[in-house]
C-alpha cells in the first residue's frame, strides 16, 4: 500500500497501471490529456507502450487492435473524442473484446467548453454506437475512487470481455485528494481466461457463464475477429436465428453479472426516510452535504450515489430506500433522471438538473433541491 | 474432380469451387483447356483439360484462378 | 470445418477451405491477388522464416478486406477504414506479430486514408496491401478515391469530376520502407513483391491494381471477365526501378507497374526500442 497526492487523472492512469495496463493509445484533448502524459512517462518502464495515434478513432481501434494481441489496453478522451469513438465501441462489443475507454466529461455540445465540466454524457456513454448492446459503465466521485473504479473497469472488461466505459469529468480530472494505491496482491486483478490448445473451430463458443475464453493473436488459435453477425464459428451468419443468439448472449452475458457491476452507496438512510437524494459522480459531492444541511434543517433526507450507471440494477435499487420522494441531482438536463423515475414507479420522482460549469455551489443546489421539497 | 496428365505434367479441376470465369481458358498459352458439358452443384461449367498433351506446365492457369479450383502438378 | 476439410489445392493449407467457393463474383481479381500472396508466404514459411502461428490477417469492410474470410491464420475482419489501426495496436502490442492488412482503395485510402497516411509516416511495422479496383465494389459501385475522371458510377452519373488519388506517390512521400504496384494480369509480380514485402521491417505497402467485372466493368463497358482481364493486361507494363512520375495511373497511356520504394529507414519499432532505451 501506498499513499499519495494525486489529481483523478493520475488516479485513472495509476488505477489502470495497478490493474494491468500495457497499451494507451490516445489523442491529446482537454480534460483528459495528462492521463496520456503521465502514462507515456511511466508505461515504458513498466514494458508498456503508450501512442499518440492520429484521431480517436484510431485510438480506439489500436487498443482493440492490441487487447487482441493479449494486452490489456485503454484509451481516454473527452465529449468531442469520444463521440469519434462510437462506431469501435461497437465492434469491441460484438468481437467481445476487453478495452477500457475513459471518458473525462467536459461542457458540450460540439466543442463547447473544453475546460469546463459538466455530466452531458451520461446517455452517451450508454448508447453511443448503434445495434443492441449494454456497455457497463462507471462514475466515480473522488480521486480514490477514480483509481479503484478504473481497476474495477479493467476487471470488468476482462471477467465478461466487454468494453467499459469510466465517467470521470472536468473535475475530478483536476481534483487532488490524497489516495491510496495497491502493491501487487493486495487488490483483486483478473485476467481473461485463455482457450487450451492451438487450433480451436468455435471460438464464439461460451462457457456457461456465457463468455467464450478469448483466442488471442499468436498463439496457433486461427482465430477470426469478426465484427459481422456471426455464428460461434465466427462465420458471418445473416440469419435471424444467429443474430437472435449472438445478441441475446451479449446482453445476457453482463446481466448475469449485475451482482458484479451494479454497485451504489447510500448516506444516512434509514428505513424511515421522507426524502432521497440521488446523485453520482463530481455532482454528488455537494449533493452530500446539501443533504447534510437539509438534514441541520430538519428534514429527514437521505442520499444515494450510483457508482454504476450503467446497467442498473433495478431491484436493488428499488429496496435501496423507503423514501416517498426522490430528488436527482446531476450536472445536465436532466439525464439519469429518466431511469430513476422508471425504476421508481410508484414514487414521486423529481429531477434536479444544474448546467453549472463549474462544481455547482451549495446555494445552487439547495435552491434546485427546495423546489421539491 | 477433373484430372488429366500426361508424361510431365497433370491438371486438377475442384469443379465445385470453379465459377466458369474463363481466365483459365483464355490465358493457357497452348489452348490446353476447354469449357466442359458438366455443371457443377452451383450450376458452372468448368474447364476441362481436353488437350492434356500440349500442357507445358507453366502453371498460369493456376496462378490466374481466382477460385482456388485448378492446379497443376509435374507427374512424378 | 476448416480442420476437416481434404487439402486438394496446393494453397489449401492456408485457407478455410469450408468457406471456399469465396463470394466473390466470377473472375474478380481479388482471388488472384489472394493466391500470389498465399504462394509468397508459404515460400517464407518453407525457408522457416515465418512462424505460421505469428501471421495476423487484417481487413476493414470491402470486397477487398473478406480475403481474411478465407484465410487460416489469425484474422481479424473489423471496421471500414480502420484495418490499419488496429493492425497498429496488434504490432505495438506484440512486436513478434507479422500482421498484413488487406483492403478496397476505399478502405486503406478513402475513409482509411489518415490511418494510412500516418502509419506510413510513423514506418509501422505492417504490410499493407491494397486493391484497387476503381470502385466501391460492396456497395454498388459508387465513386472511389481512385476512381478516373470521367467515369459514370452510380453517384457521378454525369461523369465523375474528381482526379483520382494517387496511392503510390502519397506513400513515396512519407516515411515507408517499401513500396510497389502490381496488377492481377502479373500475379507472379504480387508474389515477388509480396514475398520481398515479407522479408522488409517497417512499413511496406503493395497496391495491386485488380479486375472488378461485376461492378467496375460494367461502368466501363467490361463486363466479362476474360475482356476486362486482357484489356487490363494491354496497358499494364512492368519497368525496372520505375520513377514517381512512371505511378501515374492513365487507362489510355498505359499503367506501370514495378518496385517504387525500397529502403531501410529504422521501423516503429526499433525507433521505439531507440528511445525507451531497450
Ligand atoms: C463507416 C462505414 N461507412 C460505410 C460503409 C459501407 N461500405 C462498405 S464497403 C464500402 C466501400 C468498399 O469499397 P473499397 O474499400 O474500395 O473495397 P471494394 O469493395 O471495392 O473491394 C463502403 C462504403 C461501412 N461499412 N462503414
Ligand atoms: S479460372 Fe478457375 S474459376 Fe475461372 S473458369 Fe478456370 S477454373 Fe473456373
Ligand atoms: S463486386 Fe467486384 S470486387 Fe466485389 S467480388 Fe464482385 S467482381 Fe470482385
Amino acid at each position: 500500500m501506498r499513499k499519495t497526492f494525486a489529481s483523478g487523472n493520475i488516479a485513472v492512469a495509476e488505477g489502470a497501471i495497478t490493474a494491468g495496463l500495457k497499451f494507451y493509445a490516445g489523442y491529446p484533448i482537454t480534460p483528459s490529456s495528462e492521463i496520456m502524459e503521465y502514462l507515456a512517462e511511466k508505461l515504458p518502464k513498466l514494458n508498456g507502450i503508450v501512442v499518440q495515434m492520429e484521431d480517436e478513432i484510431a485510438s480506439i481501434n489500436a487498443a482493440i487492435g492490441a487487447s487482441w494481441a493479449g494486452a490489456k489496453s485503454m484509451t481516454a478522451t473527452s465529449g468531442p473524442g469520444f463521440s469519434l469513438m462510437a462506431e469501435a465501441i461497437g465492434l469491441a462489443v460484438i468481437t467481445e473484446t476487453p478495452v477500457v475507454i475513459v471518458d473525462v466529461m467536459r461542457a458540450g455540445p460540439s466543442t463547447g467548453v473544453p475546460t469546463k465540466t459538466s455530466q452531458s454524457d451520461v446517455l452517451q456513454a450508454r448508447w453511443l454506437a448503434h445495434g443492441d448492446y449494454i456497455v457497463p459503465c462507471y462514475a466515480p466521485w473522488s480521486v480514490q475512487e477514480a483509481y479503484d473504479l478504473v481497476i474495477k473497469a479493467f476487471n470488468t472488461a476482462e471477467l465478461l470481455r466487454t468494453p467499459v466505459i469510466v465517467l470521470s469529468d472536468a473535475v475530478i480530472a483536476h481534483l487532488w485528494e490524497p489516495l491510496t494505491m495497491y502493491d501487487q496482491g493486495e487488490v483483486e486483478i483478473i485476467n481473461r481466461k485463455i482457450p487450451k490448445g492451438t487450433e480451436i473451430t468455435l471460438p464464439y463458443k461460451p462457457d456457461p457463464d456465457l463468455i467464450p475464453p478469448m483466442p488471442i493473436f499468436g498463439k496457433g488459435f486461427k482465430t477470426i475477429v469478426e465484427s459481422l453477425t456471426h455464428d460461434e464459428r465466427g462465420y458471418y451468419a445473416p440469419h435471424e436465428s444467429a443474430y437472435r443468439a449472438l445478441i441475446t448472449r451479449l446482453n445476457l452475458k453482463i446481466l448475469k453479472r449485475l451482482d458484479y457491476i451494479f454497485d451504489y452507496e447510500t448516506y444516512n438512510c434509514t428505513s424511515e426516510c421522507d426524502y432521497m437524494l440521488l446523485s453520482y459522480g463530481s455532482t454528488a459531492r455537494v449533493t452530500y452535504i446539501a443533504m447534510l444541511e437539509l438534514r441541520r434543517r430538519g428534514y429527514n433526507i437521505c442520499m444515494l450515489r450510483l457508482k454504476t450507471l450503467w446497467p442498473i440494477d433495478r431491484e436493488k435499487l428499488v429496496n435501496s430506500c423507503k423514501a416517498r420522494r426522490i430528488v436527482v441531482v446531476e450536472n445536465n438536463i436532466g439525464k439519469i433522471y429518466m431511469d430513476i423515475d422508471r425504476v421508481f414507479k410508484d414514487r414521486e420522482v423529481y429531477s434536479a438538473p444544474i448546467l453549472s460549469l463549474e462544481p455547482p455551489s451549495l446555494r445552487e443546489v439547495l435552491e434546485v433541491i427546495s423546489i421539491w421539497l | 474432380m477433373i484430372s488429366r496428365e500426361h508424361g510431365k505434367f497433370r491438371v486438377t479441376v475442384i469443379v465445385d469451387r470453379c465459377k466458369e470465369c474463363g481466365l483459365c481458358i483464355a490465358i493457357c498459352p497452348v489452348k490446353v483447356l476447354v469449357r466442359s458439358s458438366i455443371e457443377n452443384k452451383y450450376g458452372y461449367r468448368p474447364p476441362e483439360p481436353s488437350d492434356i498433351e500440349k500442357c507445358i506446365g507453366c502453371k498460369l492457369c493456376e496462378y490466374n484462378c481466382p477460385d482456388f479450383a485448378i492446379f497443376v502438378e509435374k507427374v512424378v | 470445418m476448416a480442420v476437416e476439410s481434404i487439402n486438394i489445392h496446393p494453397l489449401d493449407k492456408h485457407l478455410r477451405v469450408d468457406r471456399i467457393p469465396t463470394l466473390y463474383c466470377p473472375g474478380c481479381g481479388i482471388g488472384i491477388t489472394l493466391g500470389a500472396m498465399l504462394r509468397a508466404l508459404d515460400k517464407r514459411i518453407n525457408e522457416g522464416l515465418i512462424d505460421p502461428n505469428k501471421i495476423v490477417w487484417v481487413g476493414g469492410i470491402g470486397c477487398s478486406a473478406r480475403t481474411v474470410f478465407y484465410v487460416r491464420y489469425d484474422a481479424a475482419h473489423v471496421l471500414h477504414g480502420r484495418a490499419i489501426a488496429f493492425a497498429t495496436g496488434v504490432v505495438l502490442a506484440n512486436p513478434e506479430l507479422l500482421v498484413i492488412v488487406v483492403g478496397g482503395d476505399g478502405d486503406i485510402a478513402g475513409i482509411g486514408g489518415n490511418h494510412f497516411i500516418h502509419a506510413a509516416r510513423r514506418n509501422i511495422d505492417i504490410i499493407v496491401v491494397m486493391i484497387t479496383n476503381f470502385v466501391y465494389a460492396m456497395t454498388g459501385g459508387q465513386v472511389a478515391p481512385t476512381t478516373p475522371r470521367g467515369v459514370k458510377t452510380t453517384t457521378t452519373p454525369m461523369g465523375n469530376p474528381e482526379p483520382p488519388l494517387n496511392a503510390i506517390k502519397l506513400v513515396l512521400a512519407l516515411n515507408a520502407n517499401y513500396a510497389a504496384r502490381a496488377s492481377v494480369t502479373t500475379p507472379h509480380y504480387i508474389e515477388n513483391f509480396f514475398y520481398k514485402a515479407l522479408g522488409i521491417k517497417g512499413f511496406r505497402f503493395i497496391e495491386v491494381i485488380s479486375t472488378c467485372p461485376e461492378i467496375y466493368g460494367r461502368h466501363i463497358g467490361l463486363r466479362d471477365p476474360v475482356e476486362m482481364y486482357n484489356e487490363l493486361k494491354k496497358r499494364v507494363k512492368y519497368k525496372p526501378k520505375p520513377s514517381i512520375e512512371d505511378a501515374d495511373i492513365d487507362w489510355e497511356k498505359g499503367i506501370i507497374i514495378g518496385e517504387f520504394l525500397e529502403r531501410n529507414n529504422p521501423s516503429y519499432l526499433e525507433l521505439l526500442r531507440g528511445v525507451y532505451g531497450k
